[in-house]
């Protein structure tokens, strides 16, 4: 037992040193009589393994033969070190780092947690511009200062711009293109009027939107919500791009052969994505589809086809009479014009005040692209810097992109704070969302908050308004959200066809589920309109407490 | 050689204890120790990493040659060692050292030979 740990030890030594004593060392060891004096020797050789690696850096190496001079002035090479590994010791080595890299591989490309690809930006969320005034108590809010011109936007969709070919990304959301897209008045709606619309007004509609921009019609449930208004000066150029498209059985098959491979890849739920599949696939054998040789007739009816079986309002097919374009890349001329709306709307940030007692009240009717909103975000927060209590206004806040979710979350807390994932279902993958280090000088960290919600907050206002709610850093006062917490993408099926699947689930990592279907329950429920004063008074009470 | 050798001192006891028993003839690590311990009568007992560490040193000053093993030897990992004349020369100098260093320990500690009657 103690003569291999004495050869270990011996092992251990420095390659000059072993080589040339350990033979004799371990001779000596095998003289010795009797457990005492192995365990002396055991003694000495830690000893001596200690003074040779410390002490002797002279001798770790053997001593290099003496070198001959160079003949005939070839010159002569010697190496400091003239140790050579064992084969078996290289190829040992060899399999242990191939082994050991599969591993981290594996763990980067598998690992649930993905650190690595922690990228906010990446994920946005809806950006609901709605058309319309929301329906109820949204609707006797004071309207938000913005330009008429996004109170005419049409719902922007969830997206995602890390991903691939047919995403639409953030900028063509933005990008007010003029298109024909018209599914999103109609769909789901049972109204006699939208239904009767002829195809002459409907493509006359102008719908700003990017052509490949997901989940047009995310409102369109609310019976309420009226008609976007004809812009007469945009409807010529779209007659002119338009084409007069007629449905042939090909074409249709083409179609739904398009949507149930989007579906089946892309949707968050495969078991659901199948339902719809074989939905479609049984109206189109039944014959259902046959009459509809109308594009958008046909995209209603897929449309209905597919909810009717998942009950998700937000699966839909859109058609377009424009020819679009395979996964157009956004212009830089796309990400400027959001630059300046952006500057010219003081980033939506409508309200940035000290109410009385003291306490921070800021209402912003989006949540912009932190690379472009960070400074005006920095300026307001630092402005409410030394506000006792604060109130974040999101009743007419229809969302935008996550990484501005981090970034004012950022100033209700003095740590780095895990706010929620993003699966992705398609790639299985998750990406995780946290807010960003301590503002320098932030004071807010500990102040209490409030966020005032209404049926109009949606998307990533829901998800702030949830994620503070779960982390119990915020009162929540108002109505109960829209309930969007899916993100969705939009698929080109070919130049008319688009089909807008919700691919990616947020995920929140205290209730490990979301708000998708359900809202966000607020903690004190009073009418949006009265939530800023009962905010108030919840504040000036807390303080009071104090 | 004796100037040079003088360099060298003074020595520590292992290697004193080392040359000294190399001095009488050529001996393997194992050797050594058990020398050593006959030279100082058990007190002073020299464990294999003292001693191959000194003799390490020895090689390279070159007061020690290293022999290699001896065919028949009891134990064919043994390798045998021996005293070189630069080694001897060593010794000797440390040898008078001491005798100077015993000789005024004694005139400071008043240790005189007795005196006869």
């Amino acid at each position: 037992m103690l003569r291999p740990l004495y050869r270990c030890l011996l092992r251990l030594h420095p390659s000059g040193f072993r080589r040339r004593f350990a033979d004799e060392m371990l001779s000596i060891f095998d003289h010795s009589v009797g457990k005492p004096a192995a365990l002396r020797l055991l003694v000495d050789g830690l000893l001596s393994l200690a003074r040779q690696w410390a002490l002797r850096p002279e001798f770790w190496h053997e001593l290099s033969p003496a070198q001959q001079p160079a003949a005939d002035g070839i010159p002569a090479f010697y190496t400091l070190d003239p140790f050579r590994p064992r084969a078996g010791a290289v190829i040992h080595g060899l399999v242990l780092s191939t082994a050991l890299f599969c591993l981290t591989c594996f763990a980067i490309r598998y690992s649930w947690i993905h650190i690595l690809h922690v990228n906010i930006p990446a994920v946005q969320f809806d950006s609901l511009r709605s058309m319309q005034p929301s329906a109820g108590a949204s609707a006797t809010l004071e309207r938000p200062t913005v330009p008429p011109r996004w109170q005419d936007k049409a719902p922007i969709a969830l997206s995602t711009a890390s991903h691939s070919a047919p995403v639409a990304v953030a900028m063509q959301n933005r990008a007010l293109q003029p298109s024909a897209t018209h599914a999103s008045e109609t769909l789901g709606s049972e109204s006699p009027e939208r239904s009767g619309r002829s195809p002459e007004l409907l493509s006359t509609t102008p719908v700003p939107q990017a052509p490949l921009q997901p989940y047009v019609g995310t409102r369109v449930d609310q019976p309420q919500a009226p008609q976007p208004k004809p812009q007469g000066a945009t409807s010529a150029m779209i007659r002119a791009v338009a084409e007069d498209v007629k449905l042939d059985a090909a074409e249709r098959q083409r179609v739904i052969d398009g949507a149930i491979a989007n579906l089946t890849k892309y949707y968050i739920y495969p078991d659901v994505a199948q339902t719809m599949a074989d939905a479609l696939l049984a109206h189109e054998n039944s014959g259902d589809d046959d009459a509809a040789t109308d594009g958008e007739v046909f995209a209603d009816l897929l449309t209905r086809q597919m909810r009717d079986v998942s009950h998700d309002r937000y699966v839909m097919m859109v058609y377009s009479t424009v020819t679009k374009p395979e996964n157009p890349p956004p212009s830089l001329e796309d990400v400027s014009r959001y630059r300046k709306e952006m500057e010219e709307n003081n980033c939506t940030f409508e309200k940035v005040k000290i109410l009385p007692h003291n306490i921070g009240y800021l209402k912003f009717n989006e949540f912009p692209d932190a690379s472009i909103c960070g400074t005006t975000v920095a300026a307001a927060m630092a402005s409410l810097n030394h506000a006792d209590a604060i109130i974040f206004d999101l009743r007419d806040n229809p969302g935008g992109y996550a990484n501005m979710v981090a970034l004012i979350a950022t100033y209700l807390f003095d740590h780095p704070t895990h706010l929620n994932d993003f699966y992705n279902r398609s790639e299985h993958s998750t990406e995780q969302s946290w807010t960003h280090p301590p503002v320098p000088g932030n004071r807010l960290a500990d102040k209490p908050a409030f966020v005032l919600t209404s049926l109009s907050t949606f998307s990533a206002a829901e998800g702030f308004s949830y994620d503070l709610k779960m982390l119990k850093r915020a009162t929540l006062v108002g109505e109960t959200t829209s309930g969007r917490g899916h993100v969705g993408m939009g698929h080109r099926i070919d130049d008319h066809f688009t089909i807008r699947v919700p691919g990616i689930r947020v995920v929140n990592p205290i209730s490990k589920t979301n708000w998708e279907g359900t809202g966000v329950e607020p903690d004190v429920k009073v009418k949006a309109a009265d939530a800023l004063k009962t905010a108030e008074k919840l504040a000036e009470r807390r303080l009071q407490k104090k | 050689m004796k100037d040079s050798a003088a360099t060298f001192l003074p020595l520590s006891p292992a290697t004193l204890h080392i040359l000294l028993s190399l001095a009488g003839e050529d001996l393997h690590g194992y050797g050594i120790m058990q020398e050593v311990t006959r030279q100082s009568q058990g007190k002073y007992k020299l464990g294999p990493g003292t001693l191959y560490d000194n003799l390490q040193k020895l090689i390279q000053r070159k007061f020690v040659q290293e022999l290699g093993r001896r065919p028949g030897d009891e134990d064919p990992r043994r390798r045998y060692y021996r005293l070189t004349s630069l080694g001897h020369g060593v010794l000797a100098a440390e040898t008078e050292r001491l005798a100077d260093v015993v000789r005024e320990a004694r005139l400071r500690l008043q240790i005189a030979k007795p005196r006869r009657a």
